[in-house]
């Protein structure tokens, strides 16, 4: 017992410098950890974080598989070579607001439908610059698609195809012929739609090559455009909400439009009645997708880096695979296009084999000129804005909805294109009769800017004095359009939903045909009215909401 | 507890804690110590597109062997670049950093960038003599790529396939049904790279004029004869699209098909290494023609001599020039179509690309000795105006 209490305490001092020292050794680690993790977020601080973001605008129209591709991408974590985290970040624009917005830096790298585009935004880019430095630095693809027409398979059967090669001249003289086709291609603010301009453009100049700006401007190519762009139901945002329409519509919509491969295989994957590509004979040509870095004096080694490591993705063999099986050419020429598991087969309505021959794409100045040319040669349009002005419409709804009307104004660059508004709350009011732009776009500018809100929402009876303008001044040759906006339930016109849409469809067959869009603005519209009152005529029915109407408006604008 | 037991605690303890902390320390970010260990030693490579891939693995395989100079690792980037957009970058004062070293496509870009710098600094920035000379790292010609199916109809047509019978296909109003060809392969389709984004361009022209002119020397004169100018106008108003990809001529070739283009005179081992996925997407191969004169691009690995590289830069960029001419490291070059530097490497494998096209017309050795002279600074620049105002804007 004495002999364990002496030894006990003999350690006693021992365990009492040895705790000491032991504690002294945690805590001076602690210290080390907390220094060195100090000093290490001063260090990512100083190299801008530890996340490098790469911003990438693409093209609406391949929303699908490009998110899907950087969802891929961020969850493997890639970093950059600074051991930075790399996160993509991608916006679907339109390749148009594209150009505009990768000269002002809003993006560190492109992926527009085309290559064409390119030409374009070097040019303005060394205009705005006043130098031959490029903006376009190193560019990918990693999936292609022919630009078709695509057809009803019975409709094509009936032009000769499979056995004879159809061109655009088959389908332009079609158009012409028969006043029941109804085909339509989309703005030229896509590569689908420049093609199918250029393609009008060529065959009005007689030419397959070699398009020049005389060729262009010359009268009896633009009378020759006009003519054809006549036949054309109405334009549209994209080739994407086109094939929408198509799905939900069928072949009551279009009998024939321009569009990528990619999206015909898409359609006809889920439906029975099956569309068809026709390659034209005068030459297709192709959506390219490129991704392209933007080469600017503050592009730092990391972004760069960044935009390799997404690229290495995209060329993956995981990658090329989803690129074919989502109906794109893959750019792996070593994947095969014939395979049992590949979509590009006469199966689903295109041929592997084509396109034979493309149409010659011309230099930038002639490009721009047909842009600008088209908009004079297209087909002109009558539209009506009606816009609810009710008690529930005032605020912010309001205001933003005076942002998209005049939008809307500002995206119709025409002077020939005519607008008219009507306001309604508890009764319809004209508050500018049908005008062309060149006279009354300051008179509808003022009127959009002092619209005030109060008063019930008399909607049937603004939409029916808009209709009843547009046949009073009956005019065929161009596209006559209602686009009406409500916030609320109808409940103080005049005329019931069931009389204003018979007679629509009747005066549609007898006089000249109104296609009627609607904007359901906010949760509390009635969307069940508006779209009966589009479905009727053809047209469309989209919601909006305070943070989108303005780019729904802009949208719309393109149908014009 | 004896005192052992307490010590071995105490150790076991202490080592715990030590753990604990480099553990802490790792989850902080897994990044290396504070104290900065002995710098790389950088190399920058700015590399010729053609060259690239091949350059672009070398320095993968030189990077993870982690050669050493003076005791620090040498580090290889490769960034690849036009050499006629780098020849621009070097004269505009762009080009910053100044790389340490420039794989432009062809000598002649090198003589014109050092001309430029010696009238600036009064002496030679890239030298044609000494350790630090230019030296090719691998070497590819000019020749025809056309569609067999092509081809064939241009020979039945014309016999040789040269630049007239090309004009001559060019302008063929009836396009290929004039010529022999099927109705539904339009016109005619020429691939010419965009001059102003890949020098393949430039060396097409030339070579066009070459032709023309039944020599091989061409001047300012030359190119500006209205002539010939209105007959290279007819000669480029058969290429598709100088809208878009410039630089990427062989690629447009092989994803897009007859459909862009029939054929053009291209460098071969860019012809080379698409031929099997050609063939694969479109089921029909290039048929390949070595030209009546030929151009050759030398790839020449050129270190930069002025003050902003240091000595220990200069030698490390030496370094990384060896290893791309080792055999092993050149075996990888004929693999992507181009001809070794290095003597001792043949391109007479069984797997060789020239082997395996042999039957599409591709050569071990080319016959044709009649070499293209490179052309002056003023000559290019003669025809990229020309360009500019005929062709892009046409």
């Amino acid at each position: 017992m004495g002999r364990q209490q002496t030894r006990q305490k003999r350690a006693l001092p021992w365990l009492a410098v040895l705790t000491t020292v032991l504690l002294g050794a945690l805590v001076l680690c602690g210290l080390c950890s907390l220094v060195y993790q100090v000093a290490l977020r001063d260090r990512q601080k100083a190299q801008g974080g530890n996340e490098v973001t790469l911003r990438i605008a693409y093209s609406p129209d391949k929303e699908v598989l490009f998110q899907e591709l950087v969802k891929r991408f961020n969850n493997s974590k890639a970093r950059s070579q600074n051991g930075k985290r790399i996160v993509v970040v991608a916006s679907a624009v339109e390749p148009e607001l594209m150009l505009t917005a990768a000269t002002q830096g809003e993006f560190d790298a492109l992926c527009p439908d085309s290559s064409i585009w390119l030409a374009q935004l070097e040019f303005d880019w060394q205009e705005s610059h006043g130098s031959e430095s490029s903006i376009v630095g190193d560019t990918t693809r990693f999936a292609v698609s022919p630009i078709v027409i695509a057809m009803w398979a019975d409709t094509a059967r009936s032009m000769g195809y499979p056995d004879k090669a159809i061109g655009w001249m088959d389908l332009l003289n079609l158009a012409r012929g028969n006043p029941d086709f109804r085909w339509s291609h989309p703005s030229t603010s896509s590569a689908s739609g420049l093609l199918a301009t250029l393609a009008t453009f060529y065959a009005g100049a007689g030419k397959t090559r070699g398009l020049t700006v005389d060729d262009v401007t010359k009268q009896s190519t633009l009378d020759y455009v006009a003519a054809l762009e006549k036949t054309v139901r109405y334009y549209g945002e994209g080739e994407r909400a086109v094939i929408q329409q198509v799905a939900e519509k069928g072949r009551s919509y279009l009998d024939a439009f321009v569009v990528q491969e990619q999206l015909l295989i898409q359609y006809n994957r889920g439906h029975s009645d099956k569309l068809v590509a026709i390659y034209p004979v005068e030459g297709a040509t192709w959506a390219d997708h490129p991704l392209v870095f933007l080469e600017r004096a503050e592009v730092t080694a990391d972004v760069r880096d960044a935009y390799h490591r997404f690229c290495d993705l995209l060329l993956s063999p995981e990658a090329q695979a989803l690129v074919l099986s989502s109906g794109y050419r893959p750019t792996d020429l070593s994947i095969p296009l014939d395979s049992v598991a590949s979509p590009i087969k006469l199966a689903l309505g295109v041929d592997p084999s084509q396109p034979k021959t493309t149409l010659q794409i011309p230099g930038p100045t002639v490009i721009q000129v047909v842009r600008d040319v088209w908009q004079y040669a297209k087909r002109k349009a009558n539209v009506y804005l009606v816009a609810d002005v009710s008690g529930s419409m005032q605020g912010k709804k309001l205001e933003q909805a005076r942002e998209a009307f005049l939008t809307f104004l500002d995206m119709i660059k025409g002077d020939q294109e005519s607008v008219g508004l009507v306001v309604f709350s508890s009764s319809e009011v004209l508050a500018e009769p049908l005008a062309e732009l060149g006279q009354n776009r300051a008179r509808l500018k003022a009127q959009i800017e002092s619209l005030s809100a109060g008063g019930d929402t008399a909607l049937l009876d603004a939409v029916n004095l808009a209709y009843e303008r547009l046949q009073q001044v009956g005019d065929k040759e161009r596209i006559n359009a209602i686009v009406v906006m409500t916030d609320g339930r109808e409940n103080n016109s005049s005329i019931r939903l069931k009389d204003l849409t018979s007679k629509m469809r009747r005066e549609n067959q007898s006089g000249v045909s109104v296609v009627v869009f609607c904007v359901a603005y906010g949760d509390d519209a009635e969307i069940d009215t508006l779209e009966q009152l589009s479905s009727v005529t053809g047209g469309q029915t989209r919601r909006g909401s305070t943070a989108t109407i303005q780019e729904l408006y802009k949208l719309l604008s393109t149908y014009f | 507890m004896n005192r052992t037991r307490l010590v071995f605690v105490i150790v076991l303890l202490l080592a715990t804690a030590v753990v604990a902390a480099s553990v802490l320390v790792r989850r902080a970010g897994g990044v290396g110590p504070l104290i900065d260990q002995p710098q790389d030693i950088e190399v920058r490579v700015v590399c010729a597109l053609p060259v690239e891939p091949f350059v672009q693995d070398a320095a993968k395989q030189f990077n993870a062997e982690k050669h050493k100079l003076e005791n620090q690792v040498i580090h290889v980037t490769v960034e690849p670049m036009d050499g006629l957009t780098a020849m621009g970058r070097y004269e505009r004062g762009e080009m910053s950093p100044f790389p340490t070293v420039w794989i432009p496509d062809s000598r002649y870009l090198v003589e014109l960038v050092n001309a430029t710098f010696k009238e600036q600094r009064g002496r030679d920035i890239f030298l044609t003599g000494g350790e630090y000379r230019s030296r090719p790292i691998a070497v590819s010609l000019f020749s025809w790529g056309i569609y067999s199916s092509r081809a064939a109809v241009l020979r039945t047509k014309y016999g040789e396939i040269d630049w007239r019978a090309i004009h001559d296909a060019a302008i063929a109003k009836g396009g290929w049904p004039e010529l022999g060809g099927s109705a539904d392969w339009g016109y005619f389709k020429l691939v010419v790279p965009n001059p102003r984004r890949n020098v393949g361009g430039l060396a097409a022209m030339v070579a066009a004029a070459g032709e023309y002119y039944g020599r091989t020397d061409i001047s300012v004169s030359d190119v500006t004869n209205p002539q010939f100018q209105q007959w290279l106008k007819e000669l480029m108003g058969a290429v598709t699209d100088f809208s878009s990809l410039g630089s990427y001529s062989v690629e447009n070739l092989a994803l897009f098909g007859y459909s862009m283009g029939d054929g053009g005179q291209l460098l071969e081992s860019d012809l080379l290494i698409n031929m099997a996925g050609i063939l694969n997407r479109w089921q029909d191969p290039l048929a390949i023609v070595y030209p009546k004169y030929v151009t050759w691009f030398d790839f020449p690995y050129t270190v930069w001599m002025g003050d902003e590289t240091s000595a220990v830069e200069k030698n490390a960029a030496l370094e990384f020039e060896r290893f791309l001419l080792l055999p092993e490291v050149q075996k990888r070059a004929v693999q992507l179509g181009l001809r070794p530097a290095n003597t001792e490497v043949p391109v007479t494998e069984p797997n060789s690309l020239f082997v395996q096209w042999e039957s599409q017309g591709a050569m071990t050795v080319v016959p044709r000795t009649t070499m293209m002279r490179s052309p002056d600074r003023e000559v290019l620049l003669a025809l990229l105006r020309w360009f500019d105002l005929n062709v892009t804007e046409r």
